[in-house]
């Protein structure tokens, strides 16, 4: 379809094992000038080590890399560099404590007699940053500035690096808002029509659609197909995500509707008025027994936020809880846990698994913190419950002292989960319960999260995949811009939820 | 108006550590210039550069490791190794700028080996620098168990050349307000560094480093091989600053520069640098260390303060200055910008802790401020504050009087006892003879005094019965020092003569050496007030 | 049932956390066996135990008792560079409390007389050691406040008592160094029943060590902070709580190791007692596995380590190595230690035994 001089990147039959898992099997990928496009798939899916791959830092096992008509083989990230290659990472690697200018230009500053030349420097970041409409004080250091504007400056490094040809923006909007999402669109817009190639990572479904002209498929390691985005309506490109077929949302529906008979009307939780400054608006909430309560929002809309002054992890600024009809006095996980609250949190690595410690150890620790530092758990105990919830929820190790860290994604999920099942909570707050697991094992855990709402528990189910979000809540919370906006139950159109959740004109 | 301050602030947020530490100097010495007119004499102030140089040069060098978030203890091995190290080869007859040169040369080797080990082995900065310090330190032992003296012109001229100041002294004369040699070379150092770390990309790959190390090698830096050479210079700076040393004491031992990492550290923490790496300034050391000479400074004019009160308002200092940094790094991070309504209640809990931290900071500094003063007979000091020794601890041990004391042992003494040093520069030495008169001098004074028979006879049963004529005791030699007196104990009992001498802030001498020293300074007669 | 399987497996033996410090003691104690003549002699005189062996375990009494405390607060993510500092103020108040005359206070005068006496003490022994010890104690709480509390990096938050706590234990005792005559008090760290007394001190402190650790959930709790407090804390782990008590509890040790080091030169000289025993006790919890970054620990592990350190430096005195010479030495087993586990290495050793290909990087 495209000739070969608008080719930019060719990659054709690459595979690539590491012990134990194939990630990426037979996959081809081309970019081509003046292109935006865009690569999807679930966690898992490959894209990283597809993205790896491209910018050298690991090596293909088999397969071609074609460079504007020229073979070459990627040696290392600065060879990939060399080549035209940028890449822009979701955590903006660069150093906060360094100047704008410097951030953007060192490495390769104008000197003037073996010496830095500031004013050079200085006035040359201003440049490239104007390029991108951006017009800030170079001097302050980088971490004086929002998180969107420390992504433009790695842009700008990225495009004063070696004149970059390639432009790979890896999940870029996660920490942005709507308007510095759609400044960083323009910059895109502008940098295509100057004949960069731009491979856009993103999970915003809806953002793919706005920004790119053709979208790469990717699911557990195999190439599903390359399309052009116009002519790709948005469930079916959702299906091929994850491998689902239509009918298979039907189902869901059923049971959950079935589920949400055994609702009552007693609110197990109440939240009057709760906020805390800068994190969230005050806002109410109420959470019935047998109920599972869905939180939607894009990435930043304050999910998160709610679900840490739920649980205790920040102190509101205002409003009060209640549970079971007692108020809460110290807001604190601990407290929480003594009350029946339970958190599943989103960032496994930093904020769930205790990495160096057993399943055993891991599942038991909430409840320990539960019983206090006396009332040890003997180790009789802590194994019959390892082993119980290792089944129940079918977390595959070799055995229940295996350290955590030894297993895959998926299962410390399931082994976080553990952990909060076996204190017997009467609301289990889970954010982001199914990010990097199977789309088997996410199947299980929806269903389980109706299991529970059915044995009389209340659930917050957090997600930023919309479809999981309609498919196990019985309500639906949505959250736009640290602030509740607005609920809806029964029936929903996913439309209307979208539509709440952008404000509007989206 | 006060929007244009907190602007102004706010832009230069950064240099709100440099800014305090400045000031707390500036505010130190013009306080204590109001309290001791010493202070005032120009000389003073220069000899806060001129006795200090192996600090700042130390403390520069360790800026730079800082900086890239790392560490380094051995800096205080390093310094005595190259004072041991230069006098033996120089004793040897080796030319004085050989030796000068090999000294920077192993320096330099030292830090670099040990920056091999951290960077390409990984291992944490604390623990190799820990090990080499503990071997630079038992090289040095190696080399020579005693302190060996330096006798070379070129380093005579080094440490003793007066360079004066036009306008403040009379070259006729050689009188008046001069600094050394060193102190040129202290400040062709700073210059260097501060060139180093603002004007070269060597220096802002450092700051990268201590920002974002990862970040850093994503970026392209030379990371690896900026951290080796970082720690290489301090290595440098280290036997630069032993070789300074080495100058100022003409002379060499192992047991030099005891505790001195600790002191580097507090002054570039003072100095406004961050431990965690990435902030700070080459100029914020230089006010880190003069903060430290101010407070020697003052608690030497004081008098009346021991010296380990330095070490206490160090560390008061240190705590609030690191108070300082938390409480700025505590605005960094933080993925989002606040919304306009958030941003004030985040503000109000900036400002609690701002308020708590210099809060109690300043507390402390006044307290203590206050108890120095208030301990401080002001009317009696002043008059004799002109020329003060030296701004270190106390005063240098004499040599013992060897001579008189044998002269005294001839004329029928049995025990001599002589104490010399400490902040007041005392030299007392006393005789007890036979019939039990005790006769003490210290050079301008005589003093008399009577112990009776039994006493006398206690008195040697205890000397006896604490081992005084077995192997165990021996003599030793030791600075630093906690006040700096020497002891020389001179005991003729039974047909036996023994003397042994002994420094405080020593345990080489065994319990029983002070045992027998406390004995005998229990039955002589005290000199005035002390 | 998933329990433990008892296999005695090679992986096993090298994995425990015990293997390496006593290889390295192995080592240690082999070279003594072949360079030095009659080493390992035990001979009983008075119904106690002499000999070099039991010169190591009496010597690496101070450093054992520091690992202790230090080995909690390494595991916790930390690290207390005051302990030195503290021995010598624990020191100082000892000595004052036995001895006020030095600090000015006025006897009676048909008291003075005694005052070199080794029956005589000013304050009973148990208020002695009592006051010491909460005093100690004390010194523990504000570094945990510091590090807990005011969230001030633990090195340089250890660090300001390490500067200042050998000016304040000079303070205590006016600049004196005060001499200890009382008899009883000497048997702290001079003492035998048997066996040193030290060493039951030792093993008391183990025990104390042992059980708050391991019979309730404290020793999971420290192990979950150091390894990762944030996740600690969403488990509803107190981690400014266990901090506290690991820095306390260090701060005791460090107190009793004050009054064991005070009492073998039955002096308190606030220069020089535990000067540079800080870094000792650190190097002891290293060489018995703790990661300085936190995690699990091993008590044992470290008191054996601590023996490694007085091993190397018995040994080295008896084949006639001059005291400071020894420090060099030191050095260089901390290199070996260090390489020993570095993860270059122990990737290296790993790939050896096992048939498997590597990660690439």
């Amino acid at each position: 379809m495209a000739e070969s001089n608008n080719h930019l990147v060719t990659m054709k039959g690459i595979n690539k094992a590491f012990p134990g898992v194939q990630a990426l099997e037979a996959v081809d990928f081309s970019l081509q000038r003046g292109e935006i496009h865009a690569l999807v798939g679930e966690n898992g899916a490959g894209k990283s080590t597809l993205i790896k791959i491209l910018t050298g830092v690991e090596w293909q096992d088999t397969g071609t890399i074609t460079l504007e008509n020229e073979d070459v083989f990627i040696r290392s990230p600065q060879h990939a560099q060399d080549l035209g290659i940028s890449t822009v990472y979701q955590e903006v690697n660069l150093c906060p404590n360094l100047t704008v200018a410097e951030n953007i230009l060192i490495g390769r500053e104008p000197r003037k007699f073996g010496r830095i030349d500031w004013k050079a420097m200085n006035s040359r970041a201003r440049q490239i940053l104007a390029s991108l409409d951006i017009d800030i004080d170079v001097t302050q250091p980088l971490e004086s500035y929002s998180v969107a504007i420390q992504q433009m400056a790695a842009i700008g490094r990225a495009l004063e690096i070696s004149s970059a040809k390639i432009l790979i923006l890896d999940e870029p909007t996660s920490s942005l808002d709507i308007h510095e999402t759609e400044k960083l669109f323009q910059v895109m817009r502008k940098l295509k029509s100057d004949g960069l190639g731009i491979i856009f990572i993103s999970h915003f479904i809806n953002q793919v659609y706005e920004i790119s002209d053709r979208i790469t498929v990717l699911r557990n390691g195999k190439l599903v197909g390359a399309y052009e985005t116009q002519t790709l309506p948005h469930m079916e490109l959702i299906a091929k995500m994850i491998g689902r077929s239509l009918g298979d949302f039907a189902d869901m529906t059923r049971i959950k509707l079935e589920s949400s008979k055994h609702i009552k009307e007693d609110a197990l939780l109440q939240a009057r008025g709760l906020g805390r400054s800068g994190d969230i608006e005050p806002f109410d909430l109420d959470l019935h027994i047998g109920e599972v309560v869905g939180l939607a929002g894009l990435l930043g809309s304050g999910r998160t936020e709610i679900a840490a002054l739920l649980f205790g992890i920040e102190k509101p600024d205002s409003g009060s809880i209640t549970v079971n009809g007692e108020p809460v006095k110290n807001h604190s996980p601990l407290e929480s846990i003594k009350r029946g609250v339970a958190l599943c949190p989103e960032d496994r690595k930093a904020a769930g698994i205790v990495d160096d410690l057993t399943v055993r150890e891991n599942i038991i620790l909430a409840l320990q913190a539960n019983k206090g530092w006396l009332n040890y758990l003997d180790k009789q105990q802590q194994y019959e419950l390892a082993d119980k919830y290792i089944r129940l929820l079918n977390i595959s190790t070799p055995s229940a002292d295996q350290p955590v860290k030894n297993l895959s994604g998926g299962n410390q999920q399931k082994v976080i989960l553990a952990r909060w099942l076996v204190t017997n909570p009467q609301v289990l707050i889970l954010d982001e319960p199914t990010r990097g697991i199977d789309v088997g094992a996410k199947a299980e855990i929806q269903k389980l999260v109706l299991e529970l709402a059915e044995e009389g528990k209340s659930c917050v189910f957090i997600s930023s995949e919309l479809e999981e979000v309609l498919r196990t809540s019985h309500r639906i919370v949505v959250l736009r811009d640290r602030e509740k906006v607005t609920e809806f139950s029964g029936e929903v159109d996913e439309h209307k939820i979208m539509h709440a959740m952008a404000g509007g004109g989206s | 108006m006060m929007q244009t301050i907190s602007g102004l602030i706010s832009t230069n947020r950064r240099f709100i550590p440099l800014a305090a530490t400045a000031v707390l100097a500036f505010v130190a010495y013009g306080v204590g210039a109001i309290f001791y007119p010493g202070l005032r004499e120009p000389q003073v102030f220069l000899n806060l550069f001129r006795t200090n140089p192996f600090l700042l040069i130390s403390a520069i060098g360790m800026t730079f490791v800082i900086l890239t978030g790392g560490i380094d203890l051995s800096v205080s091995g390093v310094v005595a190794l190259t004072t041991v190290a230069s006098a033996a080869l120089l004793r040897e007859g080796w030319n004085g700028w050989t030796v000068i040169l090999l000294m920077l040369a192993m320096g330099m080797t030292l830090g670099a080996i040990m920056g091999g080990f951290i960077t390409y082995l990984k291992v944490q900065p604390f623990i190799v620098t820990l090990a080499g310090m503990w071997f630079t330190r038992g090289m040095c032992f190696f080399i020579s168990d005693d302190a060996i003296a330096i006798d070379n012109r070129l380093y005579r001229i080094l440490g003793q050349t007066k360079i004066l100041i036009p306008g403040l002294a009379d070259p006729v004369t050689q009188q008046g307000d001069y600094i050394s040699i060193l102190v040129v070379i202290e400040i062709v150092v700073v210059v260097v560094a501060v060139y180093l770390a603002h004007a070269t990309r060597f220096g802002r790959t450092i700051y990268a480093i201590g920002g974002n190390e990862q970040s850093a090698r994503l970026m392209g830096l030379p990371v690896n091989m900026t951290k080796m050479m970082v720690y290489t210079l301090n290595g440098f700076c280290s036997a630069l600053a032993g070789i300074t040393l080495s100058t100022y004491v003409m002379s060499g031992h192992g047991l030099y520069a005891q505790g001195f990492e600790l002191t580097v550290i507090a002054a570039v923490v003072i100095g406004g640098t961050s431990l965690a790496g990435g902030s700070g300034y080459v100029l914020g050391t230089l006010f880190g260390v003069l903060i430290t000479a101010i407070t020697q400074t003052l608690i030497q004019f004081n008098g009346q303060l021991s010296s380990w009160w330095t070490t206490i308002v160090i560390g008061a200092l240190t705590l609030m200055f690191i108070g300082v940094q938390s409480l700025l790094a505590a605005r960094k991070g933080g993925r989002r910008p606040a919304k306009e309504a958030g941003a004030s209640a985040l503000a109000i809990r900036r400002k609690r802790r701002l308020l708590l931290w210099g809060g109690s900071g300043t507390l402390i500094v006044i307290i203590l401020a206050a108890f120095a003063i208030n301990s401080t007979q002001i009317t009696a000091r002043s008059s004799d504050v002109g020329t003060p020794q030296v701004a270190s601890r106390s005063c240098e041990i004499k040599p013992f009087r060897r001579e008189q004391a044998a002269e005294l042992m001839t004329e029928g003494a049995v025990i001599t006892y002589e104490r010399n040093g400490g902040p007041n520069c005392i030299d007392e030495l006393y005789a007890i003879y036979q019939d039990g008169r005790i006769v003490g001098n210290d050079g301008t004074n005589e003093i008399e005094a009577n112990v009776s028979q039994d006493d006398l006879d206690r008195l040697f049963v205890g000397i006896n019965e604490n081992g005084w004529f077995t192997d165990e005791m021996y003599n030793t030699w030791h600075t630093p020092c906690g006040q700096c007196y020497g002891y020389y104990l001179t005991v003729a009992y039974d047909g036996q003569e023994k003397t042994v001498r002994g420094v405080d802030g020593g345990t080489d001498a065994p319990a029983d050496y002070w045992q027998v020293i406390s004995l005998v300074k229990g039955v002589v007669p005290k000199f005035g007030a002390p | 049932m998933t329990q433990r399987k008892a296999s005695f497996t090679w992986r096993k033996i090298t994995e425990n956390a015990l293997f390496f410090p006593f290889v390295a003691l192995a080592f240690i104690l082999l070279f003594d066996f072949i360079y030095v003549p009659g080493f390992f002699r035990l001979e009983t005189r008075d119904g106690n135990l002499y000999g070099s062996l039991i010169d190591i375990l009496r010597n690496g009494s101070t450093v054992s008792l520091l690992a202790i405390g230090m080995t909690l607060v390494i595991a916790t993510g930390g690290v207390d560079l005051s302990v030195g500092a503290v021995m010598a103020i624990a020191a100082s108040v000892a000595a004052v409390m036995m001895n006020p005359v030095i600090i000015g206070l006025e006897l009676p005068p048909d008291l003075m007389k005694f005052i070199n006496d080794p029956h005589f003490t000013y304050a009973p022994l148990w208020q002695v050691i009592l006051v010491t010890l909460i005093v100690a104690t004390l010194c523990g709480v504000w570094n945990g406040v510091l590090v807990a509390y005011a969230r001030i990096q633990p090195m340089v938050a250890t660090l300001i008592l390490m500067i200042a706590g050998r000016g304040i234990a000079q303070l205590i005792t006016n600049g004196v160094r005060i001499q200890i005559f009382y008899e009883p008090y000497a048997f702290i760290g001079q003492g035998w029943i048997f066996l040193p007394f030290s060493l039951y001190l030792v093993a008391f402190v183990f025990a104390i060590a042992w059980i708050l650790t391991r019979k309730t959930a404290i020793g999971l709790f420290i192990e979950s902070v150091g390894i990762n407090f944030r996740s600690s804390f969403y488990s509803g782990i107190d981690e400014k709580k266990i901090k506290l008590l690991a820095y306390t509890f260090c701060g005791l040790c460090a107190g009793i190791a004050g009054l064991v080091a005070s009492s073998n030169i039955k002096t308190s000289d606030a220069n020089n007692i535990g000067l540079t025993l800080e870094l000792d006790a650190i190097l002891a919890v290293v060489i018995g596995g703790t990661l300085m970054t936190g995690g699990r620990f091993s008590l044992l592990a470290s008191i054996v380590g601590a023996w490694v350190i007085q091993a190397t430096t018995t040994s080295m005195y008896a084949i006639g190595v001059p005291a400071f010479a020894l420090q060099a030495i030191k050095g260089l087993v901390v290199i070996f230690v260090i390489l020993l586990y570095s993860e270059q290495v122990r990737d290296f050793l790993r790939r050896l035994t096992s048939q498997k290909e590597a990660l690439s990087s």
